[in-house]
């Protein structure tokens, strides 16, 4: 079976679409380490940056302080320059001064990889989308929850955080699933700090058999594939916390 | 060395890099303006209650939406001809100029939707109201709900020029000449890796220099166009 | 309206920057007649490969491959206009056109000769092997299989390394990236080609660095032309240039100008074709 495979997309390379993935052992197992490591990069990255996200928006809420400027800063600058820009400066200026530890023939290895610090960056990146995100979701419900909530004797926090964030909550899924499919064809952008993921070893790939195009076609189908399925399960996750009688949109 | 000759050896490479910036912004210019137009159409073609409009607007929004931007910029930089004739003359599309046809794919999706859903936004009152005044559906759409739709459609546009100026940098990796592979080509010749920490810092100042009065703006306009 | 003003602009500005006009001589498909009357050569070079071809301060290009590209460009009584190519993309660029001669440290494969024309004889010639700090006491690829050697993205070498030695590659987009890698300890040394670590090695900088392991596959490196040119009278000028600055000396002073040790393959490319009377 898997060599009547190998030799169709053999067949097929001879016809000029070089499919090496399938039928090379080499390029198939670097293709699968790729999506595997793409796949954990939306995950990880999808996870802190919502709590970043969450965290933010509710400092920006609740505090008027010097934590709200904090969070204000931090949105401005990564919100402001480039990724692929922001990759870099954490990866070769931060990693720099990073603690080092010893690897088993005792050259030094420094305790954060290339992994740790892509998702570190994605996930402050997206957070700073999702604190906007979330911070405009408090801002759409109406003021006459929380006041309500304070007259049934709730403090202010508690009124925050029982009434006002699970409304907030339901109106910033729209938003929030447009920033999770951005941050999942982001994730792209972690090869150039040497994360094998599908850019990666697509790119190597065809920089040893040349079928640049062929596998543009697979990366392309791939994140239509992956940018379906988050915004599938953003949609369910909402469709279950649809609360009866409370509507979204119409002018608020 | 000591920091100020590293400091002079970095100054000498600015105008170098700060020529790269002037493409992204030109990219980013030309992007938006032809994304603008394209996605009005798919916008207004997403509205439209007969399928054989609707659903092509729908699907390409989509399509080019969830496409990531760096597969439609590879798209366009290896499957587009160098040179094109229109008319016996022929004309050239250097890699900037086909990157720049490549961004405008995502932003009219992008453009596509922040149409749909500023024309979404405007109560549906209104449309029966004008129904009942006797508008068509047409002039209900160009004389009363599109005027309102302009500011707000304006902030969410402002962002989209953001976002689509920080994503031109990815042109670097098909090979244009904007200012992150600049600045890659500058470290690259100093041969010296202590540069690299500062090259960078100055890239992302000039981004962020460019792009934060943008988002303050629109952020402003956002909260003086807010309706009540 | 602003965007439709923006876009009359935008799209002025488009046509003025890039409208060349129809050069509507009698050519046909000859490369080298179109080259002569546009008064241009427009060769495809790297722009971060020290020594070879990488870029001044005021953004024109430099070395050795540069160097080469401009003498073809002066016997031919033309410009040499140079255009940045990638890894990933100079393939591309020759077969549409954007270059007509390519000159971008490419090693001449079989995959490759699929796509474009490689010139011979072959202007230059490299192996790969392993930039390693002298404290790592190894002399076989066997000793380092299973560690992690920083490598440029696009090298050719980087699968036959995996496969055949066992090291993993952390691959960046350059060599700045690669060097400031291996300093933060994130890879034991560099793969890259011997004539590159021979360049490193005579700078002081590197005095506590060898490459100790044995060079492999050494592979010559060939300027391309797009297939049509190969047997064409584009291609055979280029290829008379290169056996001519072969057996002249040019390319031997070329490599030492650029201040890169005289090659091997240089060497006997030399004494192979110099001047029997000599």
């Amino acid at each position: 079976m898997i060599t009547d495979i190998q030799t169709f997309f053999r067949e097929l390379a001879a016809s000029g679409v070089n499919l090496t993935i399938f039928y090379d052992a080499f390029d198939f197992d670097r293709f699968v380490t790729g999506l595997g490591n793409t796949l954990l990069l939306i995950l990880a990255s999808s996870f802190f940056s919502i709590v970043i996200g969450a965290a933010g928006a509710a400092v920006l809420t609740l505090s008027k302080g010097p934590a709200a400027a904090v969070v204000r800063g931090y949105v401005a600058v990564f919100r402001n320059t480039p990724l692929l820009v922001q990759m870099y400066f954490f990866y070769f200026a931060v990693g720099s001064i990073m603690p080092v530890g010893q690897n088993e023939i005792g050259l030094p290895q420094p305790l954060i990889g290339s992994f740790a610090w892509a998702v570190i960056s994605l996930s402050l990146y997206s957070g700073a989308f999702n604190v906007e995100t979330f911070r405009a979701g408090v801002g759409a419900v109406h003021s006459s929850y929380e006041e309500a909530a304070l007259a049934l004797g709730y403090n202010r926090r508690q009124a925050f955080f029982s009434v006002t964030v699970p409304l907030a909550l339901r109106f910033s899924f729209a938003s929030l699933a447009n920033n999770l499919v951005d941050l999942t064809k982001a994730t792209t952008v972690a090869y150039a700090v040497g994360v094998a993921e599908l850019l990666y070893v697509s790119n190597q790939i065809w920089s040893d058999s040349l079928n640049t195009i062929e596998m543009m076609n697979v990366m392309l189908l791939i994140y239509l594939v992956l940018t379906g399925a988050v915004v599938f399960i953003i949609n369910r996750v909402e469709a279950a916390m649809r609360l009866p009688g409370f509507g979204l949109g119409d002018g608020q | 060395m000591n920091p100020t000759n590293l400091l002079s050896q970095i100054l000498e490479w600015m105008p170098f890099v700060l020529q790269g910036f002037a493409l992204n912004i030109l990219m980013s210019l030309l992007a938006i303006a032809i994304g603008t137009m394209f996605g009005t159409f798919l916008g207004l073609g997403q509205l439209s209650p007969g399928w054989i409009i609707g659903a092509p607007s729908k699907l390409a929004t989509q399509l080019f939406r969830n496409a990531p931007w760096l597969v439609l910029l590879f798209y366009c930089i290896f499957l587009m001809p160098y040179q094109i004739n229109v008319g016996g003359i022929s004309i050239q599309l250097p890699s900037w100029l086909r990157a720049t046809i490549g961004f405008s794919f995502p932003v009219a999706a992008n453009f596509s939707e922040i149409v749909r859903g500023a024309v979404k936004s405007v109560p549906r009152g209104q449309w029966e109201a004008a129904e009942a005044l006797g508008y068509s559906r047409r002039s209900t759409l160009f004389r009363i709900i599109l005027p309102q739709c302009i500011t707000r459609m304006i902030p969410p546009w402002m962002n989209l020029y953001a976002l689509l100026l920080t994503a031109t940098p990815l042109s670097m990796i098909v090979g244009v000449e904007e200012a992150l592979g600049r600045t890659q080509a500058a470290v690259q010749a100093q041969s010296d890796s202590r540069v690299l920490i500062p090259m960078y810092l100055a890239l992302l100042a000039m981004f962020f220099l460019y792009t934060w009065p943008i988002n303050r703006l629109s952020l402003l306009l956002e909260r003086r166009f807010r309706t009540k | 309206m602003m965007s439709l003003k923006a876009l009359a602009l935008a799209v002025g500005v488009a046509f003025v920057g890039t409208a060349a006009v129809a050069q509507s001589i009698e050519c046909g498909d000859d490369t080298l007649c179109k080259v002569k009357a546009a008064g241009v050569l427009k060769i495809g070079t790297k722009d971060d490969y020290v020594p070879w071809s990488y870029r001044a301060s005021d953004g024109s290009f430099k070395g050795m491959e540069v160097d080469i590209g401009k003498k073809i460009a002066e016997v031919l009584g033309v410009k040499a206009e140079f255009v940045k190519v990638t890894s990933a993309n100079r393939f591309e660029f020759l077969a549409q056109g954007q270059i007509d001669l390519m000159i971008a440290s490419a090693s001449d494969t079989a995959e490759r000769r699929k796509i474009v024309a490689f010139v011979h004889p072959n202007y230059y010639s490299s192996g790969y092997t392993v930039l390693l700090p002298k404290t790592v006491k190894a002399t076989e690829w066997s000793q380092i299989s299973s560690q992690t050697v920083c490598a440029v993205q696009g090298a050719w070498y980087n699968k036959p390394a995996q496969e055949e030695f066992g090291v993993k590659v952390l691959a960046f987009a350059g060599t700045a990236e690669t060097e400031s890698a291996m300093t933060q300890g994130r890879c034991i040394g560099l793969l890259e080609d011997d004539n590159q670590i021979n360049v490193r090695l005579s700078n002081a900088k590197w005095a506590d660095y060898q490459m100790p392991l044995p060079i492999q596959a050494d592979t010559p490196w060939g300027m391309a032309v797009r297939q049509a040119d190969q047997f064409a009278p584009f291609g055979y000028f280029v290829a008379g240039m290169i056996a001519e600055m072969h057996r002249d000396g040019t390319l031997l002073k070329l490599e030492a100008d650029n201040g890169i040790k005289n090659s091997a393959f240089l060497t006997k490319m030399h004494d192979a074709l110099k001047d029997h009377l000599d």
